[in-house]
């Protein structure tokens, strides 16, 4: 027997939220490209969460594996993530982000300013995205959760290398593992701000 | 506490090293330079002790050969000569100190923990200052968050900690944290750039006054 849809109806008005986000990203870029003549962010990434991990998330915490609890309680649903080559450029995105219309900032959290203990570095942003059409609630206009990662490259490289530790489980003396990333995320920010400030440097010398 | 001990005589010799070890010491004795030079490269001494007038090699120029290695094991030396000249050859070579001989064996192993003091507060590991703290050993910032630093950031911060209660200038730092290599009052300028962002990047309460060409000072903030 197959499992009926965990997202239901909603799932079609996911991927078009997604798109339109994803679209307003493209736009900003491309005007800043056209005004600077210079990427503001280097790739872009989109993703519903799968209904699979999306169960499974809900059941550690304790959730009914329902449309509301998916999309109201849960906010990672829809995931996008913009990696940038320079700090400066993932700042300037959160501020173009925040002026997308229809787009309320629920919670962000700056990792670059504050890294995580094990040295992990992003900004982190959830919107509420309203939309037209219908949400998990039934409501018109609806909302969705909208989870946006912001980071550098050197940064997106340090989150891959992170995560693919964290799903080995068994890695011999692990505790040396988490201490040499560390030290890498810690060089890399190193590299990430002195970049930035060769790039300003270079840019006044210009001006 | 291990000693590298060059004297020729050999009852001088002697009588030093039975009552350095006495004392409670490791010693390493020889009996010219040429072989002081080779047991500093071969092994790794706390004290380095050398008799000036030595055959085959003098202690001079065993002193300046160990220094060129980059060994900066704390030295003194045994002279004869009073001669002022002579002190200032030994010292300029690379000593730390000398004796004159004659001299007292308690004088000699006085000196010598004095220097084993001077050295251990040379070897600081964290430097301080408001919420900031300078890891040499590990070369990374601290405040409220972590960043790694490049070498010259950490000798030109470790500077200016040393000297919070006055402003260093562009000619101070250059002599310094680059001493004899090619760099210029920009390239100071370039490190205290990074260094500022790099304090502002672990949010720490302390930031670098002064301006390009400016003489530098660090100074705790308010928290932004």
């Amino acid at each position: 027997m197959t499992q009926p849809s965990l997202y239901g109806s909603c799932s079609g008005t996911m991927r078009r939220v997604m798109d339109r986000m994803t679209e307003q990203i493209a736009a900003f870029g491309k005007t800043y490209e056209l005004q600077y003549g210079e990427k503001l962010y280097e790739h872009l990434n989109c993703r519903i969460k799968s209904e699979e991990s999306m169960r499974e998330k809900l059941r550690r915490l304790g959730l009914e594996e329902t449309p509301f609890s998916a999309l109201r309680s849960v906010t990672d649903s829809i995931g996008i993530r913009v990696v940038c080559l320079f700090i400066d450029d993932v700042y300037e995105c959160v501020r173009q982000i925040k002026g997308i219309p229809g787009c309320t900032v629920i919670l962000e959290k700056d990792y670059i300013q504050n890294a995580k203990p094990n040295g992990y570095r992003s900004y982190h942003m959830i919107l509420s995205v309203e939309t037209p059409e219908p949400d998990a609630e039934g409501k018109t206009p609806g909302h969705y959760y909208v989870e946006i990662q912001l980071r550098t490259i050197a940064m997106d490289t340090w989150a891959a290398l992170e995560h693919e530790m964290k799903y080995k489980k068994s890695i011999a003396n692990q505790e040396l593992f988490i201490q040499e990333l560390r030290r890498c995320a810690n060089e890399l920010a190193s590299c990430d701000v002195s970049m930035q400030t060769l790039k300003r440097m270079i840019r006044e010398g210009n001006e | 506490m291990k000693i590298l001990f060059a004297e020729d005589e050999t009852d001088l010799r002697e009588v030093v090293t039975a009552y350095l070890e006495y004392q409670g010491y490791h010693v390493d004795a020889v009996s010219n330079g040429r072989q002081a030079a080779e047991k500093a490269a071969a092994d790794a001494y706390d004290t380095i002790v050398l008799d000036v007038m030595m055959p085959e090699m003098d202690g001079v120029t065993a002193l300046r050969r160990i220094r060129e290695t980059g060994n900066t094991t704390p030295a003194i030396f045994l002279t004869a000569k009073a001669e002022v000249a002579d002190r200032v050859e030994g010292l300029d070579a690379g000593a730390d100190d000398y004796l004159t001989k004659p001299f007292a064996m308690e004088e000699l192993s006085a000196r010598i923990r004095a220097l084993g003091r001077r050295t251990r507060e040379y070897r600081i590991r964290i430097q301080s200052f408001g919420n900031l703290e300078l890891d040499l050993e590990a070369s990374e910032l601290r405040a409220r968050n972590a960043i790694g630093l490049a070498h010259k950031e950490v000798r030109l911060l470790s500077c200016l900690l040393s000297n919070t209660d006055r402003s260093v200038s562009s000619e101070e730092l250059l002599k310094e944290v680059w001493s004899n290599e090619p760099a210029d009052s920009d390239t100071v300028w370039m490190y205290i750039s990074f260094l500022r962002a790099k304090l502002r990047s672990v949010q720490a309460n302390v930031t670098i006054e002064g301006d390009r060409n400016q003489p530098f000072r660090l100074k705790e903030i308010g928290y932004v």
